[in-house]
Formats: structure tokens, sequence, C-alpha cells
């Protein structure tokens, strides 16, 4: 069987839209204004999202799903928001349990409105269940097992009120397999049009499904890399906090990268595949590790020497980056010299994006955050592969 | 993509709450005619395109991250990704919003040359946007573009655009 890596680009409009009916369905609920801030689909192990979600509480609503898409969507509020929200609906913190399951139930509706109109098939949902959970608990049923499976994932912004929050849905592996397959043949033909005869066409992009799982290693394997080589550079104790392939709308990774000033690196992938890597410190991180990394304290935060010792470190994290790709893939992958970036974090990562944007619409997102033990310095590692070229490192992998 | 975006029954004037807040993300439109405020954050070799009608007070906003449509073998349209398409589809949104073209007048923010890595995309987005505005008859009336900084602004009621640099330095356009 094989999908088109773009049939992921029309499931992950379907989300971005069934979370803007979220949206208005809590916004009318709630007298605020919300925003879609981001949507994406992500690849992952059960092992990988154990570790992302470590340590976060979160409350929620879950329903059992039937008919057009078949296993379990999950919306979750982060416990510490819990308050916020309660002040907005109606009734108050005094209907707590029941509030939240009343919202959960009003966004899943508006969210799966959106997959059954797509689908051209009605979604049934069980009743919301209300449950409190500790870190990957929050995930759907059978999030945690297999070697590759789908998420969705929408963050919301509600303007005026400090109020977001997360749907996961984890569609059981056979039916959705299936809505993929479906969708790679819509996706080819729009593609073909789209493309108006470019080189490639869309089977530039299709792979093997069993070449997903692939994905998550390389998130895995990549951040690792990065980390242990920080570790031999500084001698701290460096791990990975989170590692995760996400396949998401270009537009939307810098108001993920968001607006707080950011200093680090960003450097160009030259190989198979090519694009961007990114990795970037908010300034108090930069200035520790910085410090840490250098012989005297500095007579600036983020100065000359400051900015030496941080190209350095992006230079062996993202060495250590490419080796792990390529280790998975079996390519070669250069990168060229660091250039130090200190600026809004967006507006940062928009000349990737906007560069990237002239081939494709989505792209897949790694996401590592890297913590040293010691100092306070934690980092986000944003990889911007080139998609085409993606695809066919992976099929290349599948046919050896 | 945002379109003209409800209001509800929840506009300012009516309540004396503060200008509802409209959000444009990266590659994307929006306009109003309800005195909301409407933003966009972290420019950087992207350009945002504010256009107002000063007599309706419509208002839209454009946030485009490529020059030009022209060649390029993206999958999707998506208009406003682009300064040309994202312009023209803007100036038609904000003559159905109610504002004349004819009236329109134009603010111009970004296009900084980030990174060495691709020096090039922040101007070529600020040299489109004034062609196509010219093309269009639409004056600038005040610009803030160029250098290695990223922007963020809001665009008020009456036509004021505040721009915050990355370095903490504001101004009203």
């Amino acid at each position: 069987m094989r999908v088109d890596v773009r049939a992921l680009g029309a499931c992950n409009r379907l989300a971005e839209r069934g979370a803007e009916r979220a949206a208005n369905a809590l916004g009318e609920l709630t007298g605020s204004d919300l925003a879609v801030e981001v949507t994406g689909a992500s690849v992952a192990t059960g092992e990988d999202l154990a570790e992302a979600f470590s340590g976060r509480e979160s409350i929620g609503v879950r329903v059992g799903l039937d008919g057009g898409l078949e296993g379990q969507a999950v919306l979750a509020f982060d416990a510490e928001q819990i308050d916020g929200l309660l002040s907005v609906l109606p009734g108050g913190a005094s209907m707590g349990r029941s509030a939240v399951t009343e919202v959960g139930n009003i966004a899943l509706g508006g969210f799966l409105d959106g997959w059954a109109n797509y689908l051209g098939r009605a979604i049934d949902m069980t009743p919301p269940r209300y449950f409190e959970a500790d870190g990957a608990a929050v995930l759907p049923d059978g999030a945690l097992a297999g070697d590759g499976v789908f998420l969705f994932e929408s963050r919301l912004d509600a303007t005026g009120t400090d109020l977001d929050f997360s749907i996961y849905m984890l569609p059981d592996s056979g039916p959705f397999r299936d809505l993929v397959v479906g969708k790679t043949a819509t996706a080819a033909t729009v593609g073909a049009e789209g493309a108006g005869g470019s080189a490639g066409g869309a089977n530039a992009t299709a792979v093997p499904y069993e070449s997903l799982s692939t994905f998550a290693s390389l998130a895995k394997r990549g951040s690792a890399n990065a980390a242990d080589n920080i570790g031999m550079m500084t001698g701290l104790e460096t791990t990975v906090d989170v590692s995760r392939l996400r396949f998401v709308p270009l537009a939307d990774v810098p108001s993920e990268v968001g607006t707080e000033p950011h200093a680090g690196t960003v450097f160009e992938l030259q190989g198979k595949p090519s694009g961007y890597l990114a990795i970037l410190f908010s300034e108090e991180s930069a200035a520790a590790i910085a410090e840490a990394m250098l012989p005297m304290e500095p007579d600036q935060p983020l100065g000359d020497m400051a900015e030496n010792a941080l190209c350095e470190l992006g230079n062996v994290m993202t060495s250590g980056f490419i080796d792990g790709w390529a280790n998975v893939l079996g390519t070669s992958i250069s990168h060229s010299p660091p250039e130090f970036v200190h600026d809004i974090g967006s507006a940062t990562v928009s000349p990737l994006v906007a560069s990237l944007s002239r081939r494709q619409d989505y792209g897949f997102v790694i996401d590592a955050a890297i913590r040293t033990e010691g100092i306070q310095a934690r980092c986000d590692v944003y990889a911007l592969p080139d998609e085409r070229e993606l695809a066919a490192a992976l099929e290349r992998l599948s046919e050896t | 993509m945002s379109h003209l975006t409800p209001s509800g029954d929840r506009t300012a004037s009516n309540r004396g709450e503060p200008p509802r807040r409209v959000k444009v993300g990266v590659g994307d439109l929006a306009v109003v005619n309800d005195g909301a405020t409407l933003t966009t954050s972290g420019l950087g070799s992207c350009v945002a395109v504010a256009l107002v009608d000063p007599v309706t007070d419509t208002r839209g906003l454009l946030h485009a991250m490529l020059p030009s449509a022209d060649g390029n073998a993206s999958h999707t349209p998506r208009p406003a990704k682009y300064v040309d398409s994202g312009l023209g589809t803007l100036v038609d949104e904000l003559a159905s919003a109610g504002a004349s073209p004819a009236r329109l007048e134009a603010r111009l923010v970004g296009g900084a040359e980030m990174l060495d890595l691709t020096a090039a995309v922040g101007p070529r987005n600020v040299d489109r946007a004034r062609e196509c505005l010219e093309d269009a008859g639409i004056p600038i009336v005040a610009s803030d573009v160029g250098d290695a900084v990223g922007r963020t602004v809001r665009f008020l009621s009456g036509g004021d655009l505040a721009v915050r640099a990355a370095d903490g330095f504001e101004r009203t356009l």
C-alpha cells in the first residue's frame, strides 16, 4: 500500500477546518473570540508520545467514534488553565466537571462535523466521558501501542482570555489507513492539475505506508545525536525532552515558534533531503548556555563571544542531527556554516518558511526540546526538509 | 483563510469595550469594518500590506510570504501567500465589505533581510508590493521596511498602523 504524503495535507486541512468549527462552537458558548493557532498531524511511536507528555496534567473529555471514522477523539485542557476556562463559562466554577464535559461535547461535535461533511458519512459519537489524566494517559486509547500512529492536534488561542486546548484524534488504524488511501487518489488528481506538469508530479511524494513509522525515528535519532554532541562538547549532561515529527502547514510554523525574542543558529541543509534547520533558544537560555561554554563570563550576555559559542554549539548539534538522519535514510547530507540569529522567533523562521513555500504548502517539522542539566537551558530544533526529497529518500529506503 | 470576520454582537462601539482583535496569520489576510484591531506578528522577510478606506474605516491586512504567484508549482491555491495575488484578493474583499477602491491608502511594513541564507526574499517582497500598489493606483502613505529586524503590527481603527520592532522600538505609521 502506498500513501501520498500530500494526502496527509488533505487530512491536515480537514483537522484544521474541524478545529475552526470547534473554536466557533466554544466561542459562542463562552462569548470569547477564539482563533485556531496551529493544527498539526503527527506520526509518532508510543514511546515518543509517552516521553512527550511526561509531567503534563490534563483535564478534558473523550468520546468514542463510529461510522465515518472509528477510534477515539479527546479534547484536553492543560490542568493549569482550568480556572481560566471555568471563569468564562456560564455557571462559572460551581459547574466544574459538568461544564468541562459540556464544552468538550460541543467542541468535539463541531470538530467531527467537519470530518463527517468531508467524508460524506455520519460519525457517531459515544457520550462524552470526563477525565483528569497525568502524562500520556490523556491520549486516546491505543496511542501508546504500535509503532507509528497518526495524531491530530490543534491549539486554539482565545483572544482576550488565556484559554487554549488541544484535540487529539487517533482513528483506529484500519479504517484510517483506508481513508488515507482513498484520499491518495484525490490528492494525486488535484496535485496533477495544480502542478501544471511540473517535474515529478504527484507520485513524487508517495511513500509506502510502512515507511511512515520511519519518520518517527528521524526525529528521535536526530535529536538524540544532537544531545550527545552537546554533552561531549560541554561536559554537561544533556537529555532530549520531546522529539516528534509533525506534518503541519508551513504557514503555521512561525506562529508556533511564537513572538518571544529568541537567539540561536540557522543552517541550510544540502543533500537528500535538503532544507533548513533552526536551533532556537530563549534569550535567557542562550545566555546561560553560552556562559557555561565560555572560559570567562562574557561582557554582554548575548554579545560576540556568546554568538561564537552558540554558533559552535549549533554546528555540533546540526552535524549530530543530520548524521542521525543520514543513518536512518542511508543518504548523505551536509550543512552550511551557522548563521547567528537574535530576533522575534517567528520573524527568524519566516524566511525559511517562505523559501520552502515555493515548492510545498506543508512541512515536516521535527520538534526536539533539548535540556542540559545543571544550567537552565532549553532549545527547540525546527527541521524543515524538502518534502519531495524526504519522500524520495524514504522510498529508496523501502526498496533496500 | 480569514475573510470578512464576523463581529457577532460583540462590537466595540455598542458596549464601550476594547475593540475586537483579529489575528492575521502568515500567508493570510483579513478585512474588518466594525472598528476591530487587525494584528499580525513575527514579520521577518514577509511583508504586511495594510489598506484602509478612511471614509468608511473599512480596513484590510495582508501578511504575504513570497512576491509572486507566477511560476510556482504549489498545489494549493492560497492567494494570500503571495504579494500579488494576495493584494488582488484583499482589494476585492475590501470592496465587498464597503470600501471604495479609489479611496484606499496603503501602509507597508516588513520585508526584512533576516538571514544571509535567504537574503533576497524580503526586498523582493517589498518591490513587488510597491509595483502592485502602483498598478492598482493605491498610494503608499507610510512604510517601515527592510533592515534586519523582525516586526509586529497592529492596524487600528482610523487607519493608524502601530509597528513594534524586535528591539522594542515602536512607531506609528
